[in-house]
């Protein structure tokens, strides 16, 4: 269990270190619109992991699950989609308006992705350096 | 012509697939991580930790198709050269 939140802990810090990351490397080297692409997505996304942490941690356990004549819809998959329509509206509006650069967008969005890409590696690493020793 | 009637229906497509997939893959996740607790009340952190990550990982596959049909529809690169020729016509 300690090991399991151990890796959620590291990619919510891997997630702020990768969005403060690549935000200062696209503010220094890319033009404006990729630079707010990279920002704005990475800010969408570390937020929307943040929330959604806070919102299964709170409802998915052994209490709220347990609790008679209480429904995980109106506090789980109602928060939860509302929270994923504004983040929709916000792309929708920044890509219409041609506010950001698409690909900026992209590799902004795809912070998260990373983050538990880097934490899967580095449990693998570990596990198989357990096995060989 | 053809071509933005193309775009338009490449990102419709885009976004009903995904989100028919990803949908599909979050109630198998939800109802699979309910079912555990409801069983092995115990277990409640431990699938906690997991469906977090599962929901992280299906929701930015959706984020990704919402961008990629709405890059279709409104960011398309060849987009200004169709619509130029369309008026030129």
């Amino acid at each position: 269990m300690a090991d399991l939140e151990k890796i959620v802990n590291f990619v919510t810090k891997t997630n702020w270190i990768l969005f403060l990351a690549t935000s200062l490397i696209a503010l220094t080297a890319m033009p404006q619109k990729v630079y707010l692409g990279v920002f704005i997505g990475g800010l969408i996304v570390a937020v929307n992991f943040h929330l959604l942490k806070q919102t299964v941690i709170r409802n998915i356990c052994h209490e709220r699950v347990m609790e008679k004549g209480s429904s995980l819809v109106g506090n789980l998959l109602v928060k939860y989609y509302i929270r994923f329509a504004i983040s929709g509206a916000v792309i929708f509006l920044l890509i219409s308006n041609h506010i950001v650069h698409p690909l900026g967008l992209l590799a902004g969005l795809s912070v998260v992705v990373a983050s538990m890409f880097i934490a899967t590696v580095i449990e693998l690493t570990r596990i198989l350096f357990k096995e060989a020793v | 012509m053809e071509f933005l009637v193309g775009s338009v229906w490449a990102a419709g497509l885009a976004i009903g697939i995904a989100a028919f997939g990803c949908g599909i893959g979050q109630g198998l996740g939800l109802s699979g991580a309910m079912s555990g607790i409801s069983r092995n009340p115990e277990a409640a952190g431990k699938i906690q930790v997991n469906m977090l990550i599962g929901l992280a990982m299906i929701e930015s596959l959706c984020i990704y198709a919402l961008v990629v049909s709405l890059i279709l529809m409104y960011a398309h690169p060849a987009l200004k050269g169709a619509v130029a020729a369309l008026g030129a016509h």
